[in-house]
């Protein structure tokens, strides 16, 4: 009887133990990839998370440097530096003007434009011919 | 034997009811309630993170910044997050401009969100959070804000309006477009770890905010810094109760600059008193005086109760009707429609109005605008006072012709001599150009032909004559260019009926070239303290205008037209004489 049960308990499917072990092993590493994984999107995120904070914070900085360049560059300001002598206006008569267009009329919607604000008074193919009045 | 597998039986029984009952309690949890447990979950870890939108810029007609944001934070207070009040005061109140002590009593709470200030700038905000990193600490948080600045301070300050703390728009085109301006809010779900940073992998639903439209108005700020200067000149110079200017397309009705005095900065609004806050060329009225004879005059000829040929008998300068003596400040005999508009005859005009049927005369005046909202997109406009014919006295006919017993509003005026200088067409005001980038420009309708292009054009001729020497308005004269327009002087309303004694309200409305006009203007300068004798439409408000039309028509370039000047401007040493 004894020597019956030692028969039958000794056999050891190796090809079974294999496969389980190898079943584990993958399952293992099967989780700790996704472990990984999961620490990786954590990092992207957080990375993801102060990149957009930067970026918000140089979009603020460039909003604010805007409106200060706005504000020193208004017409208000310019009037203000212009009073305190900072900067000066030289009048030019109109004999000393060369005009690269005709005088402006208004166009046909009816828009007056200045002589630098017509898009026509830009050289070009499409330019009509100049005349310069002295 | 039996008496065990029983007790078996019963343990087994009782180990199935156990879990069953597990098994339930989790289909309940997992299944049943997940939609009530997810929620429950999702309130302790997931907030609603709003994005703040982008108020819209407001730009003149040249892409100039007339309203725009300075990005700014609001630092707030998380009390749960912080275990030494006075070590995080002292290394933030620095930056935000506060004692250390004021700031550790307001750290020293366990409210979870508590505001500590507003309005700190990016840079400080920023430097602060580095130095609570630096040491350590947490339990101050930022939340994105702006503040909206004007950057020309008072300069077109009525038009443009303000908005209160909250950015809501409280006047002016801040208020009336502010819908467009403000945006949408946008928000996002996420959750945050136990130091309340936020965990991007468990980002939710989001939506992104729709930033505010840019708003481009009509106003050109080279004419309106011009405006601006003379307006204030007149107002420094006479201290009138209020002075008001305003400048527009007679073709398209845009309004290209508009200027009252009092006026504020809109940056510090809540420093400006009441008066300073009225946009006088839209919510006072005003008698208009004899530039109201514009109306009467087209309205005859337009239906053929006179022609350019009539002459009127203006009573040598004393007219008695009604019970009452209408006089003209100098004595006329018979006057051409064209001499009334000249010389600015009350008797004529009233004359002329007597000839018209009541209801025919009322149309006119109301075809004209008078009496109704013009709809510019401003707030706190008002309709005038025309009253109708059934509230006439025998009398009002006269005093309407010349200008009494009707109110208008500066900008309803403008909109009457745009109609006579662009052919008859009355133009609703546009202020605004275009709402956003794929937003064009609109197509110019106008409200209604009020009289013919030939009445209109009769009239513009004849208000060329009012500058003239023998006109009211020699000093309206613009050099090299031909001017047409008409005075008004009209005497101020006492608040207990008639009026008052050597209180005037005076006007001109004018615009230019007279032949083809490219500008109509208006200067009405209010109870300015300088006498009786120098009060006239003539002498304060039309020399004002030819200021401002000949800084205007360089600034526009416009080709000067010596021979008609040279026809208008006669005897430039009599200039001043003679005006009314």
């Amino acid at each position: 009887m004894n020597k019956n049960r030692r028969r039958t308990t000794n056999s050891l499917e190796v090809n079974v133990v294999a496969r389980v072990i190898i079943g584990a092993f993958l399952v293992g590493m099967a989780a700790l990839f996704f472990v990984y994984l999961k620490n990786q999107q954590h990092a992207v995120g957080n990375q993801a998370r102060v990149t957009e904070a930067a970026l918000r914070e140089a979009q603020a900085k460039n909003e604010g440097l805007k409106a200060r360049i706005t504000a020193m560059t208004s017409r208000g300001a310019l009037q203000r530096r212009l009073d305190e002598g900072y900067i000066k206006l030289d009048t030019i008569r109109d004999t000393a003007i060369a005009r690269i267009t005709p005088a402006v009329t208004a166009e046909e919607d009816g828009v007056l434009r200045t002589a630098s604000r017509d898009p026509a008074s830009r050289f070009g193919p499409g330019a009509p011919q100049r005349t310069i009045n002295r | 034997m039996k008496g065990i597998g029983g007790r078996i039986g019963f343990v087994c029984a009782l180990m199935v009811l156990i879990f069953t009952g597990f098994a339930w309690r989790l289909i309940n949890l997992q299944v049943l309630q997940h939609d009530y447990f997810s929620l429950k979950a999702a309130e302790k870890h997931s907030i609603r993170l709003a994005i703040p939108a982008r108020r819209g810029r407001i730009l003149d007609r040249n892409g100039e910044e007339l309203a725009v944001n300075i990005p700014v934070r609001t630092v707030t207070a998380d009390g749960t997050h912080i275990h030494d009040a006075a070590a995080l005061a002292a290394v933030a109140a620095p930056f935000l401009e506060m004692t250390v002590p004021e700031l550790t009593q307001k750290l020293s709470t366990k409210r979870p969100y508590v505001v500590i200030r507003k309005t700190v700038s990016e840079e400080n905000a920023q430097a602060m959070i580095r130095a609570m990193e630096k040491a350590g600490l947490r339990g101050l948080y930022l939340e994105e804000d702006a503040v909206r600045s004007y950057p020309n301070g008072e300069m077109l300050c009525h038009v443009l309006g303000f908005v209160d703390h909250t950015g809501r728009g409280i006047d002016g085109i801040e208020k009336m477009l502010d819908e467009e301006l403000g945006g949408q809010e946008g928000f996002r779900m996420i959750e945050h770890d136990r130091k309340g940073r936020e965990i991007v992998v468990y980002r939710g639903q989001e939506q992104l905010p729709e930033q505010g439209a840019d708003i481009r108005l009509s106003i050109d700020m080279g004419l309106q810094a011009i405006v601006e200067k003379e307006v204030e000149a007149t107002y420094k110079e006479l201290h009138p109760v209020g002075a008001t200017a305003i400048l527009a397309d007679p073709i398209t009705g845009e309004i290209l600059a508009m200027a009252c005095r009092p006026n504020f900065d809109p940056n510090h609004f809540n420093q400006a008193k009441p008066e300073q806050l009225r946009n006088r060329a839209i919510t006072d009225m005003y008698e208009p005086g004899s530039t109201f004879k514009i109306v009467v005059a087209t309205a005859a000829l337009n239906e053929g109760i006179v022609d350019e040929k009539s002459r009127i008998y203006c009573e040598n300068g004393s007219f008695s009707y009604g019970g009452k003596v209408l006089k003209d400040h100098h004595g006329n005999g018979d006057l051409s429609v064209s001499e009334i508009l000249m010389k600015s005859s009350n008797i004529g005009s009233a004359k002329m109005a007597l000839r018209m049927h009541d209801n025919s005369y009322y149309d006119y005046v109301r075809r004209y605008g008078f009496g109704e909202k013009t709809g510019v997109p401003l707030h706190g406009e008002i309709s005038g006072l025309v009253n109708p014919p059934h509230r006439w006295d025998m009398l009002t006919k006269t005093r309407m012709a010349m200008g009494q017993s009707v109110a208008v509003t500066p900008i309803q005026m403008v909109m009457a001599m745009s109609t006579v200088a662009n052919g008859g067409k009355l133009m609703k005001p546009r202020l605004v150009l275009s709402k956003g980038e794929g937003n064009g420009q609109q197509e110019v309708v106008p409200v209604r032909e009020v009289v013919s292009a030939k009445t209109a054009g009769f009239v513009a001729a004849a208000l060329q004559r009012v500058v003239s020497d023998q006109g009211t308005a020699p000093l309206a004269r613009v050099e090299g260019y031909a001017v047409a327009g008409k005075t008004g002087t009209a005497q101020k309303i006492s608040p207990r009926g008639g009026y008052l004694d050597g209180r005037y309200i005076v006007s001109f409305a004018g615009f230019l070239p007279a032949d083809k006009p490219k500008l109509t203007g208006l200067v009405i300068v209010d109870d300015a303290p300088i006498g009786s004798s120098a009060n006239y439409g003539g002498l304060v408000a039309a020399p004002v205008f030819s200021k401002i039309a000949s800084r205007a028509v360089r600034y526009l370039d416009l080709q000067p037209e010596s021979a008609v000047v040279m026809a208008q401007s006669g005897n430039a040493s009599t200039a001043g004489a003679g005006t009314h």
